[in-house]
């Protein structure tokens, strides 16, 4: 593996996609994500989300950090990590979970992956070998960062079931949602997971490097009759506002990294307090989040519905008597909802859904800015939740 | 199944100081101690005399000086020895090859050093303040704290805020020549805690062990054997149960309170309150158990600076001792440290887990016997000492001042052995190093101040707590109160 070796000639590394993605890749624009580059658009950022939300696209996850968990512990070590209860965790099942520290502070969110009660895969955004391993003192449990060990492809869109199909992956419509298995992908031995992150029908596949660009290569094999795009970190950050998932240092600072305590977040002011299990034993934040939970959130992460069509990136949000009480995180015109739609904070006042504020637009019109007072609508951040999502046997 | 209202883990002095107050209290205490007498790492302290008066006067304590000493020889190579004598509490030289200038400079620094150390240790007997509790005693100990140091004058002041971060071989050479004089103080700086003369902070430890022992140069022995025995005397009248030769196992938990604890036979005893004379080291990883604590806890834990490096070395000679150009009345504390580079050199192999060819040593001469600290000896992790070289090199530094050494009997005690025979993680004094963020309300670190641990009804008294190491006492009797607070 040279391309896990970080020298300052080769500033960035290149994935075991490179080689096509670099193909396809017209801009030629590089999004740097955990020391390796990924495209930021290929050609078109819409014509990518199109393809996400019509056919289906495909975006290089390789650099997401994968760490491996084994040993007698290793149930015992994830259930106190994260805020969750997984005591129930079957084989092939995978958990969505959120880790915090002593303050009961957001750190970051992941995906459990259970091989067997012995051994699970965490993938998530930042870097946290550190905090798993220190996490990890007292267990009979082995961290390991396998990052480099695996390629991954995230295959989402309504038509990703129907394209596997063709690709005679067998039985892969009944694979459940948050479960994952291993297939016979065009005589490659992969793992695909019915999971990933436009908040749509999609897969995520995983495989050993050097399947990686016959892996790539199948997933076109059916464009002339469904038109497969590769899609960008930009297209990506599209899909997932309209799912309504949040990332960490864009809409909350991961614990581990703000300098400035007050702004870091707990899971309630998150609106992630479902993930919070306060009647399991143990878990790193307990505590805090036993004491957090007696008193109503400060301010909570809620979705916005904004009049107008000008996306409020960035804006301000006051109430009625243009008093600031909260800030824009995401925002979005959504082609497919055919709305203005953003992810922010409000204060204590305004997380009910129906509640009105006020949203300061800072448009650029060529060279000029165009200052928009919108009214918003507080709404669920889920925006887009379609049933197919969730269907079994899936669509095909 | 028994059940007590406190049980304490280990029956070192603060162990047993503790149990004393909880009982004259009122409540029903156990004692479980490791080893077959009670006592601890004092017995290896033999040459510290600072009991906190408080409980000498509240537990009727009476501990007699045997003090028969009050020199203290600073060897050097060419023969030419500094002798100081210390005539209660005022030093003056006896012999010595630096001039008049150093001399007097050297006292002055002294005297300085003295006047700090008066500051400091006027916070010693208190439980440090919580900085951000919001209680108005806490706020008020914080202000008479700033107060304390505001008294000093601008000058002085301004003196101490300036030296207290500073290391001591920066101090010594801006003021000193004489590189005897200067390797005689960096020694009493460092002896003990994990630093050289140009570590930062090193000053501040030096003025932090002489207001725990209330003398630079800590010269007064009490019988240590004396103030156990009648330790637990007090802990007999007053009815404390006491299981020797039996170890704890494991502190049971429940919901994040204290249930009561496990002993190594498999016996559990019930209690809601226990209280820990184990290093916190211990106390947190092994007895408690890495997984029922906050991760960002246990990494304090793990960080937390607790590595010995003074080992002990008992020799028996078959002739009397006599060391080469002192008069035999001048016998006191011997030093060989003779100049920071020495030291600093010596220190520099310590942090490579090495043993350095030229140790520095301080011992004690009685008859044919000879008591010796030797430093540095790292406590090693992963691999393990070579004695016989450790006292081949000591007594090559020996045969310099003692000539025709016949050794009848050799004993000596690394880091590593005292951790296994006291239980003390790292084998330290002071189970952990007196620096400054682990000194007062950040002792032994945050999360673990002021004795309470979070654990419910799980308590701290051991030398990892404030005040630090040095058979004063004061760790027992602020956790007692502690607890008796908490109880009500």
């Amino acid at each position: 593996m040279n391309s896990s070796v970080i020298s300052y000639k080769k500033p960035l590394l290149e994935t075991p996609f490179h080689e096509r993605t670099s193909e396809h890749c017209y801009s030629n624009d590089w999004y740097r994500w955990a020391g390796y580059k990924v495209a930021k658009e290929f050609s078109s950022t819409e014509l990518e989300y199109t393809s996400m939300r019509n056919t289906a696209g495909v975006i290089d996850i390789t650099p997401m950090h994968k760490y491996e968990i084994k040993g007698e512990d290793a149930k015992k070590f994830i259930n106190k990590l994260i805020t969750k209860d997984i005591s129930n965790i079957q084989s092939n099942q995978v958990a969505y979970g959120i880790w915090c520290n002593e303050d009961g502070m957001v750190i970051d969110d992941g995906t459990i992956f259970c091989f067997d009660k012995n051994h699970f895969r965490i993938f998530c955004a930042e870097r946290n070998l550190n905090w798993f391993s220190d996490t990890a003192t007292g267990f009979n449990v082995t961290v390991e960062d396998i990052s480099p060990t695996i390629a991954a492809l995230a295959f989402q869109g309504p038509l990703s079931c129907k394209i596997l199909n063709l690709l005679k992956v067998e039985n892969i419509e009944n694979l459940k949602p948050f479960h994952f298995d291993h297939y016979n992908l065009e005589n490659h031995n992969v793992t695909i997971s019915r999971t990933g992150f436009s908040g749509d029908l999609g897969y995520e596949i995983w495989c050993d490097p050097s399947q990686a660009i016959d892996v790539w290569d199948s997933l076109f094999k059916f464009n002339k009759d469904y038109k497969v795009l590769a899609a960008g970190m930009n297209a990506l950050e599209m899909v997932r506002i309209e799912a309504g998932f949040i990332q960490p240092n864009a809409d909350f600072m991961s614990a581990e990294q703000a300098l400035r305590p007050n702004r870091m977040r707990n899971p309630y002011e998150l609106g992630l307090g479902w993930l919070v299990n306060l009647d399991k034993d143990y878990f790193t934040g307990k505590t805090a989040l036993t004491k957090i939970k007696l008193k109503p959130p400060e301010k909570k992460l809620v979705g916005l519905d904004i009049e107008g069509d000008k996306p409020a990136v960035g804006s301000v949000l006051y109430d009625k008597e243009k008093k600031e009480i909260g800030i824009v995180t995401a925002a979005m015109w959504s082609p497919t909802l055919k709305s203005n739609i953003a992810i922010g904070y409000v204060n204590n006042d305004f997380m009910k859904v129906g509640s009105t504020v006020f949203a300061e637009i800072y448009h650029p019109e060529e060279l000029e800015y165009k200052k928009i007072w919108a009214n918003c609508k507080v709404v669920k951040k889920q925006f887009f939740n379609p049933q197919r999502r969730y269907s079994i046997p899936a669509e095909i | 199944m028994k059940n007590y209202d406190v049980i304490i883990i280990g029956g070192g002095h603060n162990g047993l100081v503790a149990s004393s107050y909880l009982s004259k209290k009122g409540k029903k205490v156990l004692v479980i101690e490791k080893n077959e007498n009670v006592g601890g790492l004092a017995e290896y302290a033999n040459s510290l005399n600072c009991v906190s008066p408080i409980i000498k006067k509240e537990l009727n304590i009476n501990v007699a000086n045997i003090s028969n000493t009050n020199h203290i020889i600073s060897l050097e190579d060419n023969q030419n020895h500094t002798v100081l004598e210390d005539n209660s509490g005022k030093l003056s030289f006896i012999k010595t090859n630096a001039d008049e200038e150093d001399q007097q400079n050297f006292l002055s620094i002294i005297n300085n050093y003295k006047l700090f150390s008066k500051t400091l240790g006027s916070f010693m007997y208190q439980k440090p303040p919580r900085v951000k509790s919001g209680k108005r005693s806490d706020l008020l100990q914080l202000i008479s704290m700033g107060w304390k140091i505001r008294k000093l004058g601008k000058k002085n002041m301004r003196e101490l805020l300036r030296i207290i971060g500073l290391n001591i071989a920066d101090d010594l050479e801006d003021n000193l020549n004489n590189n005897n004089l200067m390797g005689l103080l960096s020694h009493e700086a460092i002896l003990g805690t994990n630093l050289g003369p140009r570590s930062p902070g090193s000053i501040l430890t030096l003025l932090y062990k002489q207001a725990i022992n209330d003398n630079i140069f800590n010269l007064k022995k009490i019988e240590v054997g004396d103030y156990i025995n009648q330790l637990e005397d007090c802990c007999n009248k007053n009815s404390v149960e006491i299981i020797k030769s039996s170890e704890v196992k494991k502190i049971l938990t429940q919901n994040n309170s204290v249930t009561g604890i496990q002993l190594n036979n498999g016996e559990n005893l019930e209690s809601s309150c226990v209280v820990s004379n184990a290093d916190p080291k211990t106390t947190y990883l092994n007895l408690l158990g890495a997984e029922i604590l906050d991760t960002d806890f246990i990494r304090r834990t793990k960080n937390f600076r607790n590595k010995g490096n003074v080992a002990k070395l008992e020799l028996v000679l078959e002739n009397e001792i006599a060391i080469n150009n002192i008069d035999k009345n001048m016998y006191g504390k011997f030093i060989y440290a003779p100049s920071i580079k020495y030291i600093e050199h010596a220190f520099n192999k310590n942090k490579y887990n090495h043993f350095s060819e030229n140790p520095c040593l301080e011992f004690y001469v009685n008859q044919n016997t000879l008591s010796a600290n030797v430093y540095y000896v790292p406590y090693l992790i992963n691999s393990s000492h070579q004695e016989n070289e450790i006292i081949k090199r000591c007594i090559s530094v020996l045969n310099k001042f003692i000539p025709d050494m016949k050794i009848a009997k050799e004993k000596l005690i690394t880091p590593n052995q005292m951790e296994e025979k006291y239980n003390i993680n790292g084998g330290h004094w002071h189970h952990g190093d007196l620096e400054i963020d682990q000194l007062l309300m950040m002792r032994p670190f945050y999360g673990s101040a002021q004795y309470s641990t979070p654990i419910n009804g799980l308590y701290l008294c051991s030398a990892g707590t404030h005040p630090g190491g040095g058979l004063t006492g004061i760790n027992g009797l602020n956790a007692a109160k502690k607890v008796i607070e908490d109880m009500k």
